[in-house]
């Protein structure tokens, strides 16, 4: 690791976002490569705050401050409005029909761009056709649903059998969200159920490591 | 002794005639007398009627005039959407980071929004229920209610960038919930249950509910309680463990506690306060009434020492919940009489 990177990864830490984009600046300055800024940098701070935020010491305000100043960050080393190279698998995400809920499915995207996966974003009250379409169209490796209210879970449990209609058998599905993480994988029909945005981002890396989701 | 007598007794931690239950039915008391959620939370006198029907049907301890989380944020000029099936939510927010709330008036609850309907909802049910069955209604938070007037996001960053203001806004959200909650008490609630999703720690870190909120919470119970509640009862979903302590200081008589709170913990942050939970909402949809029914037995044996205690769900029964399974809790607290 850059020893000046260090500055970085404690800016994002402490989710100082105007620290972390003049720490960025000055890395940048040094010569430092776009891509050492983002795996030694932001990877850094996202896997050091995995490590931290445990079931019991998750909470959105620090997570969302993090989160605020690697978007920062990003957006000072790609301004013309990209994203770091993905480096792992292709995620879609959304949020259900009748489900207009957003931030835990917005914090999901920014931990796995950090971590360098692809992130197709389908918003939120989405039908679980344009999901399955867009899990086509983009090739993913998985997909990955939020639910706050219950009420979406016939949806979720739809998942796995139209992923098979379309062939789609090798996409893992996992949920998560205050609604879905009360039920069981198995009653979901799904691959795995997240506690937190980080639990869900260590189930994907595992098959990445594995190859399977390759 | 009759649902009021019984909840007062858990309340003062002495022996009920048997463990009192409350069923935290909401929109499901629409939904299974054939209301669609829309018309629900928009008439207070469907709401009445819808519960008065669940009542009878289910034989529980309270009734509940509760619409949604929306309320004071609509009556402050937030729009909403409403779809036939699913509770309202915000799609515009009244405030900003950059509101002047000196130039903002507190809304008359005769008024504004839905608010009129909610209390012609607690004015019925008194009326029908008198002093037998527990009235309640319901008033959010104050972080949940800042939360609902700027959105979610900026709300939590305005904390960080203007913390000032931040307080600011939650005083003013404190105001405008003691005036609605007092206003339900007029009206007939027994008392105003306070909703803070918002500052469960899984939204905000402990410290941050110490000092901001748990002042805010602290003046809207005393003053809830000088207008007539017959007791403070909060309800924080989520692994709510780390600020459990801190109720007693607010005044809570009631704490609610979700499904993922060990019912032990709970127990040892609040020795001397009655505690309401904790069945995992989601099984009233997807189990069957045996697992509520041995959920129930269980959680009563481990309070059966205690006093103070009162058999409910850890949240909100989903709307779509299977009317079996409500009944298995409920006779399963019937039964220990």
């Amino acid at each position: 690791m850059h020893p000046s990177t260090t500055n970085l990864v404690d800016a994002l830490l402490e989710g100082d976002q105007s620290r972390a984009v003049s720490e960025t600046r000055q890395l940048r300055k040094e010569g430092l490569p776009i891509e050492r800024i983002v795996t030694e940098g932001i990877e850094v701070a996202m896997n050091r705050l995995d490590d931290k935020c445990t079931v019991e010491q998750f909470n959105l305000l620090e997570i969302m401050l993090v989160g605020r100043a690697t978007m920062a960050v990003i957006r000072e080393l790609y301004p013309s409005g990209g994203s770091p190279p993905a480096t792992k698998g292709i995620v879609v995400l959304c949020s259900l029909e009748g489900d207009i809920h957003d931030l835990g499915k917005g914090i999901l995207e920014i931990v796995l761009m950090a971590k360098g996966y692809r992130v197709s974003d389908c918003g939120k009250d989405c039908a679980v056709d344009r999901l399955i379409d867009r899990a086509e169209t983009d090739k993913a490796t998985a997909i990955c649903v939020s639910g706050l209210i219950t009420s979406v879970i016939p949806q979720v449990k739809r998942i796995r059998d139209l992923c098979g209609r379309r062939g789609l058998t090798g996409v893992k599905l996992l949920a998560g969200g205050a609604a879905l993480k009360q039920a069981s994988a198995q009653s979901l029909n799904v691959d795995f159920v997240a506690e937190t945005a980080f639990d869900g981002a260590r189930f994907l890396d595992r098959f990445e490591k594995e190859g399977v989701a390759s | 002794m009759n649902s009021l007598e019984r909840i007062s007794a858990a309340i003062n931690m002495q022996d009920p005639d048997r463990v009192p239950v409350i069923a935290q039915v909401f929109g499901h008391a629409g939904i299974v007398s054939g209301a669609s959620l829309s018309e629900y939370v928009r008439s207070g006198e469907l709401l009445a009627a819808c519960q008065m029907k669940a009542l009878k049907r289910y034989e529980y301890d309270a009734v509940f005039a509760l619409m949604d989380v929306c309320v004071e944020t609509e009556a402050l000029g937030s729009s909403l959407t409403y779809r036939t099936h699913q509770y309202p939510a915000v799609t515009f927010h009244a405030f900003s980071k950059d509101t002047n709330l000196e130039s903002l008036s507190i809304p008359d609850p005769r008024e504004a929004g839905r608010m009129p309907e909610l209390l012609k909802a607690a004015k019925i049910l008194r009326t029908e229920l008198g002093d037998d069955v527990l009235v309640v209604g319901c008033v959010l938070g104050p972080m949940t209610l800042a939360t609902q007037l700027v959105g979610m996001k900026e709300a939590l960053y305005m904390a960080i960038d203007d913390s000032e203001g931040f307080a600011r806004l939650l005083n003013f959200c404190t105001d405008v919930l003691i005036r609605f909650g007092t206003a339900q008490v007029e009206a007939g609630a027994h008392l105003p249950i306070v909703f803070e999703p918002s500052g469960s720690p899984a939204v905000i870190p402990f410290q941050f509910f110490r000092e901001f909120v748990l002042p805010c919470l602290t003046r809207l119970f005393h003053h809830l309680k000088g207008a007539g509640s017959l007791a403070n009862w909060l309800h924080i979903a989520g692994p709510a463990g780390s600020i459990l302590p801190f109720y007693e200081q607010a005044g809570v008589d009631i704490a609610n506690f979700d499904f993922c709170v060990d019912p032990k913990d709970a127990q040892k942050a609040l020795p001397r306060t009655c505690l309401d939970g904790n069945i995992k909402p989601l099984d009233f949809v997807e189990e069957p009434p045996e697992t509520i029914a041995r959920e129930s037995t269980r959680l009563m044996n481990l309070f059966a020492d205690r006093r103070g205690f009162i058999l409910s769900s850890g949240c909100e029964i989903p709307p779509e919940a299977r009317p079996e399974n409500i009944a298995a809790m409920v006779s399963a607290a019937r039964k220990t009489r």
